[in-house]
């Protein structure tokens, strides 16, 4: 076969060529060529000097790694299972990637093509990828002139910027003025399709172009009427310190050194910290210099000054996909180039090459910040509507000959001639603007984006394409003033490119929402409108304009109610809003204010005026002191701090009450919920004297971990390659149609990963559309035991395990959805284990960041997350190592003990009773993840169990990159599976071939037996009997300590994240006790694959897994 | 272009007393700054001399010129309405010509054999355009001068087309729009407080004037940079330094300057050797 020719395609002049889809070349291909093909291409992009020919290739190179090659690989039957080198492993993490992929090649070179070693191919290869464009992002943002000379300056004597006079002129009454900037935020009428990446706007910069709208927002309900959203205060002080408030975020820090400036996670004022190092006032440059913070400040304030820098956000919550952070950044960054000479006019709004400078140093303090928005996102600098495009690089850009596409975007302010204000209006009368209430990650998203541009995806090239010609008719709408002729276009948009390109931009909550808007209006129901990377939170209805405030009051109805229908299944962050908004004309715009007027937001008296009371009125200095009366005169006068004494009142006395009730809460909760208070303790001292710890879990060093031989697995994947055994798959159908199996799925998690610690049921998660429409995972398993039921005229019994978390809400949503017509029995089996969690102790901490493999983070982002782990270990340390954790919902402060208990609880609650007495020829559990989609009662695999003789029989498959957390492993030469955490050395996981896919066929006597009970036991009940036996069996298991993050939520859908310690017991662990004999089959990667992470969701449904599972369901 | 008169500014609030200092000159003579710079002007083979001053300084001036005196015209500027309206103030003494002109509190130190005004006064008078000298200045010193921007004339080195002036600039802004191609990164051509101006200029600052109306100070630099836009303009970094004898410790090293490059220099150093000999830590 010959070796397609990719170099080609990338370095092609003509766009024909150029966008031709990667897949359509590679269809044919054998995994030979392929692999020729990959080395064609290692080649070409080791010495194109080409950024994006380098990148491309890197995409191509992981595309072809991740779904092309494995594919050919898992059909040709004689492909060989091979090993990932650990030591590659380990340079992936140290994001040392180039010496990555040579470990990994060589290892392919030895080994032929695997599918493992493919696997860690695509994923160093994607990294390398991502960095690359990255290292370009960064070079591009420190070149823009007007932000070099920031990296040269090293020296505080140096510092070249001045504070302005007017600042410096006191009142009267001995206070500075205050400079105030205001800043509305942006709204996106196009979405853009993800076109306002920064790779993508570089890469294809004709393709970049958004119509984005700079709004004043209001929340409805609150009495707000529109105003700028974000503001930054400035002023000079009397201390040579830089004070910096979050309003927001309720934290203040005075900053005496230079290193403080350039801690990012220290606190929650990370984002003022990159304004003023972004704006100039601490230069980059100056970082590590040991220079002192109040020479900086004498040079430029003068000698005892300092700067005080207010942020403060109107009740915006996060996630609104209204760039609310990064126009915060760009209105700080202002009022810090306003106050230092770097703007021509201290106050009103700025100029366009001033607005291109905010934009400019935004970007960099979103570097520095380690975060990332798009290049739109600074548009509410802006004045009113613009076009904002990607621009070729010319021969003046620093871009040029690198990429093909400029950094810095152009915007083009739309007149009033070209929209008119009659039309502006009409805009406002018919957009209802919503939070859903959901704030989601959407990284992930934006990785899927780039990946399949530049792969030139055949479905999301042309969907992008089109998405182009939405701008247009977007556009067209506008300046005819047809609004309604908008609402049809950005459905349009939603309906067709946003969705071709990423599916999971829509959500089951979204579609609901659209579905009861629709009810509710009818024909007045003009469109929906979608903002930002994912749907969920920041929305638009765009409705007719007689019933715009109905439809305000009607969306809040339709969003709280559906939100309460899903909060245990979507990950929402607060309760919805909608907005009242109204364009902004201006941009961003600033104020001095100056005599009486002269005083910081009333959310930042109630931040501060506490700690100033505390002190001696006389030991304030005179300027404070006359703030305070100032701010007397205002409670009384000004309306805008009407509330002030009330909030400073909270503040200074605030109330216990609703801690003390949600600790008697989680107390009657764990009551409840069977916890062990006197085994919590024996963990507690266990901990504290280091008993028991991350390090504890491993089994001992000397302990020999080796692969599996050949002889102790079944390689059941041929018999999914069609070599089907017949005589196995006879034996399975005829148990079927006996009704001896049952499924059991555990289904008592949270799914920590799946929506990073928010706390839902992922059982009930609508995760993905099958057969047109959002399918939660209980209802897939469903499906595929209604099909194999109803294919051998039986009906499969399907069991879910539930905990404290689920119980509740799958009971509840199964009886809504009347257990999805299911033909049979559905039943929950309750946990009857809890634990409490517990803060974790700096040394189990240490080890984690220490001695466990972490992925190292490129340079800024490993910065913030060094100061973000001091900050974490010292709130151990104050918050009391091993201490109860309970600074949060109840919920969030449980955690259950492990999926080992999740059978034996069958035994323990009458379910498995229950199940006996309706089929007494029951014989065989299938026991398997919620998420193991792939799963089902396949006869030919049941048939294989039945003949083995074994108890248990484990699905495993063969290991990938991501596959960590143990595997099947011969332990001092007995083969069993060993769990990551109990792995001696990191290494040793990488000697071995297969994972553990935690599905296992069970011969129920045989359990039982291993127990020392029998189906009479479990018939008669005896409760007492059945807990010692299973106690007596859990405690031949070891314990094992875990760290899980938790978020903690707070504010306006503000999120903390903290690491807590929780102890489990694990299922698989049974394969390690020597009287029970258990098997191990091998079966192909779609039956086993787990979905841990919503990132796996778009290469699960590309690589044909999705399709694979579909086939085998029968929906309703 | 001939240059027959120079004009000296000296009525800025902070520099005021600063020209009737004393130093010792190269020749080992102690002299008023003022006296330095009225040697600088008339070596550079010009004759007459105006002097702006704040009312009631003549007499203290004209002490400090000592012999220089006769030569002298002084223009009292009735306002202290800015640099630029200084130099409108002499308009009738300067008619309707070119002139040279100085700022009171700067001394100059040429490197070459030339003394500084003379090698503006000679490029001005080949190219006969207005010519304003600069240095090469470090931006960490930008919020102390104005600065230009341009291009190199072919050929000519040290000659630089004049296409942007800016007063103080932020460095930030330097960076946008005054890079000049072939200066080191972080360094720009700032103003050396000595120029070759034509009588244009006294229009121009007229204009700044009547707009200003006595709301806003008037600065030199609004005028200079329209007058770039209007006809040519060069600017010639200079082979010598400007010493600002306002500056913290700027009379200091001024005078050390002088000393180190007249005839007094091995006795300077010398003496600054056994100081810093004699230094207990």
């Amino acid at each position: 076969m010959k070796t397609p020719d990719l170099v080609r395609i990338i370095t092609a002049t003509d766009p024909n060529v150029r966008d031709t889809p990667l897949e359509s070349v590679l269809s044919d291909c054998s995994s030979a060529a392929l692999v020729a093909a990959c080395e064609q291409l290692e080649t070409f992009r080791s010495e194109s000097e080409n950024l994006y020919e380098r990148a491309r290739a890197l995409f191509f190179l992981a595309a072809i790694h991740r779904f092309h090659l494995p594919a050919k690989l898992a059909s040709e039957p004689d492909a060989s299972k091979g090993l990932i080198p650990f030591h590659g492993y380990e340079q992936l993490l140290q994001r040392r990637f180039s010496e990555a992929i040579d470990t990994f090649r060589s290892q392919q070179n030895a080994d032929g093509p695997t599918d493992g070693v493919s696997s860690a191919l695509a994923a160093a290869y994607q990294r390398l990828a991502f960095q690359t464009l990255a290292d370009q992002v960064r070079r591009s943002v420190r070149s823009v002139r007007g932000n070099q000379w920031m990296f040269r300056m090293g020296h505080p004597e140096d510092h070249p910027l001045r504070i302005k006079a007017e600042l410096l002129q006191r009142g009267p009454d001995g206070t500075y003025p205050i400079l105030r900037e205001q800043t509305p935020v942006r709204m996106d009428l196009t979405h853009s399709a993800w076109s306002d990446i920064f790779f993508l706007g570089m890469d294809f910069p004709e393709g970049a172009r958004v119509i984005n709208v700079s709004v004043d927002l209001g929340v409805v309900g609150r009495g707000d009427t529109p105003k700028p959203p974000v503001s930054a205060w400035l002023r000079v002080l009397d201390e040579p310190v830089l004070r910096l408030t979050s309003v927001d975020l309720g934290a203040t820090a005075d900053l005496t050194s230079l290193s403080e400036v350039f801690d990012f996670a220290k606190d929650y004022l990370g984002l003022l910290k990159a304004a003023i190092i972004a704006a100039g006032i601490v230069p980059p440059g100056v970082e590590g210099s040991g220079q002192e913070l109040s020479t900086l400040l004498a040079r430029m304030v003068g000698v005892g000054r300092g700067l005080e820098i207010v942020s403060a956000v109107n009740n915006i919550p996060k996630g609104s996909r209204l760039a609310v952070s990064t126009n915060l950044l760009g209105s700080l960054i202002s009022v810090c180039m306003r106050a230092t000479g770097q703007a021509a006019s201290l106050t009103g709004p700025l100029l366009e090459s001033e607005r291109r400078m905010v934009l400019a140093r935004a970007l960099l303090g979103e570097w520095l910040g380690g975060s990332g928005g798009g290049w739109q996102d600074s548009g509410g600098v802006w004045p009113g509507m613009k076009l904002i495009e990607g621009v070729r690089a010319s021969e003046d850009d620093p871009e040029h000959g690198v990429s093909r596409g400029r950094l810095m975007p152009r915007h083009t302010v739309l007149g009033h001639d070209e929209i008119s204000a009659e039309t502006r209006a009409k805009l406002q009368n018919s957009l209802v603007v919503v939070h859903g209430g959901m704030a989601q990650n959407v990284g992930p998203i934006l990785e899927m984006v780039t990946e399949k541009y530049l792969l030139r995806s055949a479905r999301e090239w042309s969907g992008r394409k089109e998405a182009l010609g939405i701008l247009e008719d977007v556009l067209a709408a506008l300046r005819r003033g047809d609004i309604k002729a908008l609402g049809e276009v950005t459905t349009r948009n939603f309906r067709g490119p946003i969705q071709t390109i990423i599916p999971w931009a829509t959500n089951f909550y979204t579609e609901q929402l659209i579905q009861k808007a629709s009810k509710a209006f009818g024909e007045d129901f003009w469109g929906f409108w979608m903002l930002g990377g994912m749907s969920g939170g920041g929305m638009g209805f765009i409705v007719a304009p007689e019933r715009k405030k109905e439809a305000q009051e009607q969306l809040q109805i339709i969003m709280s109610q559906t939100k309460r229908e899903l909060q245990h299944a979507l990950p929402f962050a607060m309760e919805p809003v909608v907005f009242n908004y109204s364009i902004n004309e201006n941009g961003t715009f600033a104020e001095l204010i100056e005599g009486e007027q002269a005083l910081m937001p009333p959310g930042y008296y109630s931040l501060t005026v506490p700690s100033l009371v505390k002190q001696d009125r006389h030991s304030l200095p005179v300027c404070r002191r006359a703030e305070l009366d100032k701010l007397a005169s205002a409670a009384r006068l000004n309306p805008d701090f009407g509330g002030t004494v009330q909030s400073l009142f909270d503040a200074l006395l605030p109330r216990s009450q609703s801690g003390a009730s949600g600790r008697t809460s989680l107390e009657a909760l764990l009551h409840a919920n069977g916890f062990d208070s006197a085994q919590h303790e024996e963990i507690r001292a266990d901990l504290k004297e280091g008993r028991i710890g991350l390090a504890q879990n491993r089994l001992r060093a000397s302990t020999r971990i080796e692969d599996v031989l050949d002889s102790d697995v079944t390689d059941a994947t041929r018999w999914f390659n069609s070599q089907t055994d017949s005589k196995l798959e006879s034996i399975g159908i005829e148990s079927i149609k006996r009704g001896e199996v049952a499924v059991v799925t555990l289904a008592a998690g949270a799914g920590s990963r799946w929506t990073q610690g928010a706390g839902v049921c992922k059982a009930l998660h609508p995760f993905c559309k099958f057969g047109g429409k959002h399918r939660t995972f209980i209802e897939l398993h469903l499906a595929k035991s209604r099909s194999i039921g109803r294919r051998y005229q039986t009906s499969v019994p399907h069991v879910f395990t539930t905990s404290y978390l689920t119980h509740a809400p799958i009971a509840e949503f199964l009886a809504s959805v009347r257990n999805y017509d299911y033909d049979g029995s559905v039943a929950l089996s309750q946990g009857r284990n809890v634990g409490l969690r517990m803060v974790p102790t700096v040394r189990d901490l240490r080890f984690m960041w220490e001695e466990m493999p972490q992925q190292t983070l490129d340079e800024q982002q490993q910065k913030v997350r060094e100061s973000l782990r001091g900050a974490l270990s010292s709130w151990a340390a104050t918050q009391g190592e091993a201490s109860d954790y309970t600074d949060n919902l109840p919920l969030q402060c449980m955690h259950p003990v492990g999926h080992f208990f999740e059978l034996p609880n069958l035994f323990r609650n009458g379910v498995l009773a229950q199940l006996l007495r309706e089929r007494p020829t029951l014989k065989t559990l299938l026991l398997h993840n919620i998420d193991t989609c792939g799963v089902n009662v396949d006869p030919t695999l049941l048939g294989h169990h039945l003949t083995s003789g074994k108890c248990l029989n484990f699905e495993v498959i063969e290991r990938r990159l991501e596959d960590r957390g143990g595997g099947l492993a011969r332990v001092n030469a007995q083969p069993r599976i060993v769990e990551g955490l109990a792995m001696p050395r990191e290494e040793d996981e990488f000697g071995l071939r297969f994972y553990n896919t935690m599905s296992t066929w069970i011969d129920l006597d045989g359990l039982l037996a291993l127990c020392g009970l029998s189906r009479e036991d479990i018939l008669s009940g005896g409760e007492a009997r059945i807990t010692t036996a299973i106690r007596e069996l859990a405690g031949r298991l070891p314990t094992y300590v875990t760290l899980k993050e938790v978020k903690k939520r707070w504010g306006h859908g503000q999120e903390d994240v903290f690491p807590v310690t929780q102890f489990e017991k694990l299922w698989s662990d049974l394969s390690a006790l020597p009287e029970l004999e258990s098997g191990f089959i091998v079966v192909p990667r779609v039956r086993g694959q787990q979905l841990k992470d919503p990132a796996q969701l778009d290469g699960w449904l590309r690589d044909g897994s999705a399709e694979w599972v579909e086939s085998m369901c029968e929906w309703l | 272009m001939e240059i027959t008169q120079a004009l000296i500014t000296a009525a800025g609030e902070s520099q005021r007393r600063l020209p009737l200092q004393t130093l010792v000159d190269r020749d080992g003579t102690p002299k008023t700054a003022l006296q330095i710079l009225i040697e600088e002007v008339l070596q550079a083979g010009i004759e007459e001399i105006v002097i702006v001053v704040t009312p009631g300084d003549i007499p203290a001036f004209t002490q400090a010129a000592g012999a220089f005196a006769p030569r002298l015209r002084f223009v009292e500027q009735s306002h202290p309405l800015g640099y630029g309206h200084a130099v409108w103030s002499a308009r009738e003494s300067l008619g309707n010509a070119p002139f040279l002109l100085l700022v009171g509190d700067h001394l100059y130190v040429s490197s070459a054999s030339d003394r500084c005004a003379k090698q503006l006064i000679s490029v001005a008078r080949s190219e006969s355009c207005a010519v304003s000298a600069v240095q090469a200045t470090h931006e960490s010193k930008l919020p102390l001068y104005g600065a230009v921007g341009g291009r190199l004339e072919a050929g000519r080195r040290g000659l630089y087309q004049v296409s942007e002036i800016l007063e103080k600039p932020s460095p930030t802004e330097a960076e946008q729009r005054l890079i000049v191609p072939g200066l080191r990164a972080g360094h720009y051509l700032c103003f050396f407080g000595m120029h070759v101006l034509p009588p244009a200029i006294i229009t121009l600052l007229g204009e700044e004037i009547a707009a200003a109306n006595g709301k806003w100070k008037v600065h030199l630099t609004n005028s200079l940079a329209k007058l770039a836009g209007r006809e040519r303009y060069l600017a010639l970094e200079l082979q010598g330094r400007r010493y600002d004898i306002g500056l913290k410790y700027g009379l200091l090293t001024a005078q050390l300057a002088l000393a180190l490059s007249g005839k007094d220099r091995d006795e300077v150093l010398t003496g600054l050797a056994d100081m810093l000999a004699r230094r207990d830590s």
